[in-house]
This record gives structure tokens, C-alpha cells and sequence, in this order.
């Protein structure tokens, strides 16, 4: 017990001795923030309990904005794409990630190549990878192409202006770009792992499913963390990959929640209405990241 | 320029947008301190970020030798979004661009935009302008918009492929519909059409076919929200179109209103209607061989009425030099500088004022001039007779046919639907 309570006591003596200088200068990038940052998030709170078309005063409306958003079908198919695209985007990039990371861990001759190669989209901007595939998905494109040569003529089709396809045509093109983020992590995760245990379990006769999974995979926990989370947050603020490829079309069967506030709030100038898709956007993300956060210290500490 | 909002939405404009008009924004509460400077200098505030259009007002700009004019180019997506903003701040813009039609009209109504009567009467600029733009340009009585340029729409084709096929230009709806059925025997689709990522496109042939069978009048109500999408008038107008959708190439779902010139130049399709703005799109060799034809007459007792989307300025009323603004508009509005900008921005847009010489421009134009002379009554496009957010549930409805056009009904009772939510708020 002594060990807990004795560095806040230490903490306070050295609050005390900071030069009040440093506050003044940690005080003006928090004003900064607070102005920036807060103040215009704090605002967009506001915004969405009122009408506001940018034109003069706002006008409240109560909780209106949030009644229309849960009649409006539109808002719900993106609500529901949303899901889909967490759960495909989040999935699928993790799962790659991890698999590339424990493929390309092991030096190997040529494995750097491998490694930038699968890194290499993350340098392009979600708006040029958005192009980039949207060249691919023409109907007269390379995977058609590709298609056809194979004999698959009958799965050709008209992939970003189908309504079937569009929402996991774009969500293939965002997983080919953050799955060599993800490696990255899990890479840096892999380096930082014990190889002695890995080795001792081998002796002791586990298999390289078993290694994993009960000798690597609990040592990775941390990255774990940091990976949920930016996936998570990745995937909730997914807004230009869509914008670039479909801009949420087909008659809105690719529209996400970012792309719908978009619309509302910068085409439509329906402000207040697009604060509210705001707010429930950062609920969301909130409602993930703290019961995942919550759920990662219980195990920790226990 | 109904064109440029959308075709740019595709390129991402909107993300610079975001972070522009947080900053513009943050810019227009603190901005009392530049007021002085304000009568001095006059700040023209232009959408038209596109390379030879943007050059082309800078050159004309440049020209102006009354007041030292300080010209901003920011991009559609961030201009739109901004615009009520720079309207409404303490030191707005003195002129902007924007088009003729229903949002001017909206700003006018909330007192936000200076009232130019007086250029369109006695010697002002606008003066020996046609009634029917002076018409477009009015809110309340008053003249509150500076039309400079417009441009027409019409079935584009290449001259050559017609001779080819053994196609002769059509009329009459039989006859254009017997033409789309002898070009698809060639093995080609008759009618191109992008409403990829600019599903606007396909409004082309919903406005044409309604101003065609149920008259300019009715269109304009039926936008304004006095007519349903789901009555007997649109329904026939649905039946039309259903007719043409066997001959709609395909692709064109795939493709924006760009991407579908392509195959109507290697005359893989036969037919495109679509605004002048086309001819910036076919290379130089084909531009020659493009010729256009008047979307047929379907009931000839309806007179005929053109799509002609009319591009020009406004001012701020809280501007703080009204007369320097004025002066301004009347030199953009002025012969010169309009025969100056049409063909600094190479664009087949035709010029507002009576006093340009148009008889150096390419004979498409004069045969783009010769069309709208003709017709009867003039409309924008259904986003400028509307709203983006109404343009937005035809884009849905209109899309939701082309793929499925036995639903008609339920996508129209659909479209009635959103597009009253849209006209109540």
C-alpha cells in the first residue's frame, strides 16, 4: 500500500516546484486547444439540438434532429453500413495484418521487400487509393479483365454502381491500404515478444497453432489495444475513401454515417441535422473505445 | 455551370472543405479589423477553381483598372458550403460568382444580396440583356444577380457515326426512338450517360422529357413542390423515359459525366445529351465532327422550352464599397470582358450581352445561340430551379429507375416522399 500512495505525494512536491513560467507557457497551447478543439465540439452539441442553416441565429428545437434521424431511412442504412464496415474493415485488417506480421516476422531473404511492398499503399491517401480502384472496378477495368480471362465472365459486374457490391467494393479497397498499417503494429508487437518462450514451447512439443495462440498471442496484448483502437476509430471516422469511389451512392447504399453528415451539413447546409449524425458518430466511438479501454485494465489487473 | 459542383464533388474537394471552412469561418467572426481596407480594395470571391476558367477571370480581373480587385478562388464544395457565411459576415466579399436560379433567389429574399435594378435599366450593363434573363435575375421585383454566360443542352453526336450508321437527325420521338433502335443493330449503344459518380446526369433527360410533355410551367411548379412526383403528369413522363432505358449503354452506371464522352467520341455510343460544357471534354480532332440536335418533340401543342443554365455574380448588400461592387459587376457584365472570358476559359458558353460579336465563335455556338432563340421558354437544371437537397432525391429516384424500371411506381411514391420532407423544411 505504501508503494501506491507515496507517488502522488511525490507528484505534488513536484507540481510545486514547476517554474511558473512553464505554466505560462503550457497554458497557451491549452487555450489553443480549448478554442480549437473543445469549444467548436462543444458547440456542435448545441448545434444539434437546433435548425440552423448557417443564416442567422440557430433555432432550438429540442431533441427533433435526433427524433427525424431515427425515422429517416437513410441514416439508418448508414447506421447499419457503419456496422458492416467495422466489423468487415476492422476484421478483415486485423486479420491480414496479424497473419502478414506472423508470415513476414522471421528474418528472411528478401522479406524487407515483402514488408514495404504490403506497406506501400499506407503512403498513398485514402482519397488517390479511393481513385485508384475505382479504375480498377470499371467495367472495363482490370478485375473484370481479370475475370474474364479466368473464365468468371458470369461474376463480371458493375461493382461500385451496383448497390449489392458498392459498400465491400470500397470496404476491400480501405482494408488493401490499412492492412499493411495493421502489419506494422503487430510487427513491432512480434519484435518485442519473448523468442525463448516460443523456443521452450517448442520443445516441449506444441504445435505452431498452439505456439501462437498460448505463447504469442497473450504476449501481444498491448498492441492488441492500441490496434482495436485505432481500427475502431479508423473505421467510424471512414469518410474519404468512400467520398472518392461513391460519394455513398448508388441511391445510398454505400452512404456512412460521415458521408451522410457530410452531405447534410456542407451540401445542404442542414447544420443542426448534421451535428446530431455528429453526435451519435461520437457516442458511438465513445461507447467502443471506453468498454473496450474498461474491459483491457480488468484484465490487466487481474 | 451545373456541372462543375458535382463533377468535383468526385475529386475531394470536400475534404479541403472541411478544414477550409473551419478556418474561413474562424476568419469571418474576427474580421472588423480589415474594414478601412475594405473601401479601397474590392474582393471578388470566385468558384471557378478549374484551370483554364480560373485563368480566364484572373486575365479579366487584371483588366480592370478602376479598383484594385482582389481575387479569391476557393473550390465549389468549400464556396457552397461557406456562402452564407461570406454573406452574412461583418465584412462579406464584394462580388461573387454563382448561377441564376432558385438559391440566389433564396439569399435575395433574406436580404443578403445588393439590389442591382439600376444596372438593368437606362445605360447600366445590363441593360440590352433579353427580358427572359432580366426575368431570371429578379427576386421580388428587384434585379439581384449579373448574368454573364450561359450555355444550352442538347443531344450531342458525331456527324461522321450518324453517316456511318445511316441515321438521320430526329424530330420526333418516333423517330429518335427508331434511330436508337437502328444504331443498337449496329452493335452500338445508342445513348451514353455518366451517372457514375454524377448521377445528376440522368436529371438531363427527366427535365427534357417533362418540359417536352408537360411544359416549362408545370416543371417549374412541379420543382417548387406544387405537383407529386407520384401524379399521372410524371408517370407519363417515367413511361418515356422507360422507353429509352433498353438503349442506355450500360457502362454508364460505372462512369461520371466525363468517363461517358469517351465512348460517343470512338463512337462506341451513339448518342449523349448533355450541357455545351461537352466540348471541353472530346479532343481537338473530334470537336469538329460534334454536332448536337433539339431533344425531340414529343406533344407538339406544349411549346418548346430549352434547359439553359445561366452562370454570372452577385454582390454582398452588406457590402462596404456598393458602388465599387456595382461598377465592377457592370465591367464583368460589360461586352468586352465577357467575349474575354469565354474564350480565355475555352468553353462553348455563350455570352449574355447582345453587344458581343459572336460571329467568330465556332458555328456549334451559333447553332447553340440559333436553339435557344427558338424556344419558347428558358429553365436552369433541376438542382438550379430547386436545391442541391431536391437534386439529391432525383438522383436517388432517378438511378433506382435506370436499374430497376419496373419499379416505377414505388420509386416514384418514394422520390414524393423525400422530395416533401426536403421542400417542408
Amino acid at each position: 500500500m505504501t508503494s501506491v500512495t507515496a507517488p502522488p505525494r511525490r507528484r505534488r512536491a513536484g507540481l510545486r516546484a514547476v517554474p511558473k513560467v512553464v505554466w505560462l507557457f503550457l497554458l497557451i497551447p491549452a487555450l489553443v486547444e480549448v478554442g480549437m478543439v473543445f469549444w467548436p465540439a462543444v458547440n456542435s452539441f448545441y448545434l444539434s439540438l437546433t435548425e440552423w442553416n448557417g443564416l442567422g441565429a440557430a433555432q432550438p428545437v429540442g431533441l427533433d434532429n435526433f427524433k427525424n434521424l431515427f425515422a429517416d431511412e437513410i441514416f439508418r442504412g448508414a447506421l447499419w453500413n457503419n456496422v458492416i464496415w467495422a466489423v468487415g474493415f476492422g476484421g478483415l485488417s486485423v486479420l491480414g495484418g496479424l497473419a502478414l506480421a506472423v508470415a513476414l516476422n522471421r528474418p528472411r531473404r528478401g522479406v524487407g521487400l515483402y514488408r514495404s511492398a504490403i506497406y506501400l499503399p499506407m503512403v498513398f491517401s485514402l482519397a488517390v487509393t479511393g481513385l485508384f480502384w475505382r479504375v480498377q472496378y470499371q467495367p472495363d477495368g482490370t478485375i473484370n479483365t481479370l475475370l474474364g480471362a479466368i473464365g468468371l465472365e458470369s461474376v463480371e459486374r458493375q461493382w461500385l454502381a451496383d448497390p449489392d457490391t458498392a459498400l465491400y467494393a470500397v470496404l476491400i479497397a480501405a482494408v488493401w491500404r490499412q492492412v499493411g498499417y495493421v502489419m506494422v503494429l503487430y510487427l513491432a508487437g512480434l519484435k518485442s515478444t519473448d523468442p525463448t518462450l516460443d523456443d521452450a514451447a517448442a520443445v516441449d512439443g506444441a504445435g505452431a497453432w498452439q505456439r501462437f495462440r498460448f505463447v504469442t498471442w497473450p504476449q501481444l496484448r498491448g498492441v492488441n489495444t492500441v490496434v482495436f483502437a485505432v481500427t475502431v476509430i479508423d473505421s467510424l471516422r471512414t469518410f474519404d475513401i468512400v467520398w472518392a469511389m461513391t460519394q455513398g451512392g448508388p441511391y445510398h447504399s454505400s452512404e456512412l454515417l460521415s458521408t451522410y453528415m457530410f452531405q447534410q451539413g456542407f451540401t445542404f447546409l442542414n447544420l443542426g441535422y448534421a451535428s446530431a449524425i455528429a453526435v451519435v458518430i461520437f457516442v458511438l466511438a465513445l461507447i467502443f473505445i471506453i468498454t473496450y479501454l474498461v474491459r483491457a485494465t480488468k484484465e490487466e489487473i487481474a | 455551370m451545373s456541372s462543375a459542383p458535382f463533377s468535383r464533388r468526385g475529386f475531394l474537394a470536400g475534404i479541403g472543405g472541411v478544414g477550409a471552412a473551419s478556418l474561413l469561418g474562424a476568419c469571418a467572426t474576427g474580421s472588423d479589423d480589415s474594414v478601412g481596407a475594405a473601401s479601397s480594395t474590392l474582393t471578388l470571391q470566385s468558384s471557378l477553381s478549374d484551370p483554364d476558367p480560373k485563368a480566364a477571370l484572373t486575365k479579366v480581373v487584371e483588366g480592370y483598372g478602376k479598383t484594385p480587385v482582389t481575387l479569391n478562388t476557393i473550390a465549389i464544395e468549400s464556396f457552397r458550403a461557406q456562402l452564407p457565411t461570406y454573406l452574412n459576415s461583418g465584412n462579406p466579399p464584394d462580388v461573387l460568382t454563382w448561377y441564376a436560379g432558385s438559391v440566389a433567389r433564396d439569399y435575395a429574399s433574406k436580404g443578403f444580396l445588393l439590389d442591382v435594378s439600376d444596372l438593368w435599366t437606362g445605360s447600366g450593363a445590363c441593360a440590352n440583356f433579353s427580358p427572359a434573363l432580366k426575368e431570371l435575375s429578379t427576386a421580388d421585383g428587384k434585379q439581384i444577380f449579373v448574368p454573364t454566360n450561359y450555355y444550352w443542352w442538347g443531344v450531342f453526336y458525331r456527324k461522321s457515326a450518324f453517316q456511318e450508321w445511316g441515321v438521320q437527325v430526329p424530330t420526333t420521338w418516333d423517330e429518335f426512338i427508331a434511330v436508337c433502335k437502328t444504331i443498337k443493330s449496329k452493335g452500338v449503344a445508342p445513348i451514353s450517360m455518366g451517372t457514375g459518380s454524377t448521377p445528376w446526369v440522368a436529371s438531363g433527360w427527366f427535365d427534357y422529357l417533362n418540359l417536352r410533355i408537360n411544359g416549362a410551367e408545370f416543371h417549374r411548379e412541379l420543382l417548387a413542390g406544387k405537383h407529386s412526383f407520384d401524379g399521372p403528369e410524371v408517370k407519363t413522363v417515367m413511361d418515356h423515359y422507360r422507353q429509352l432505358v433498353e438503349y442506355i449503354d450500360p457502362k454508364g452506371r460505372s462512369y461520371s459525366w466525363q468517363d461517358a464522352v469517351t465512348p460517343l467520341t470512338s463512337k462506341k455510343a451513339g448518342m449523349y445529351l448533355i450541357g455545351a460544357f461537352i466540348t471541353s471534354g472530346v479532343p481537338s480532332d473530334a470537336v469538329d465532327d460534334l454536332d448536337f440536335f433539339r431533344v425531340p418533340i414529343i406533344d407538339p401543342s406544349v411549346p418548346v422550352a430549352e434547359e439553359a443554365p445561366t452562370d454570372g455574380y452577385f454582390a454582398s448588400a452588406k457590402s462596404k464599397n456598393t458602388a465599387g461592387a456595382k461598377e465592377l459587376l457592370s465591367y464583368l457584365a460589360s461586352a468586352p470582358a465577357q467575349q474575354q472570358f469565354i474564350q480565355l476559359a475555352k468553353s462553348s458558353n455563350l455570352p449574355t450581352s447582345q453587344a458581343v460579336d459572336t460571329t467568330t465563335f465556332a458555328p456549334l455556338v451559333q447553332k447553340g445561340i440559333k436553339l435557344l432563340n427558338e424556344s419558347k421558354a428558358i429553365t436552369q437544371f433541376f438542382n438550379r430551379d430547386s436545391s442541391d437537397e431536391l437534386q439529391t432525391t432525383a438522383d436517388t429516384a432517378l438511378t433506382k429507375f435506370l436499374d430497376k424500371p419496373g419499379d416505377v411506381n414505388k420509386i416514384l411514391a418514394e422520390w414524393q416522399a423525400s422530395a416533401k420532407k426536403v421542400l417542408g423544411s
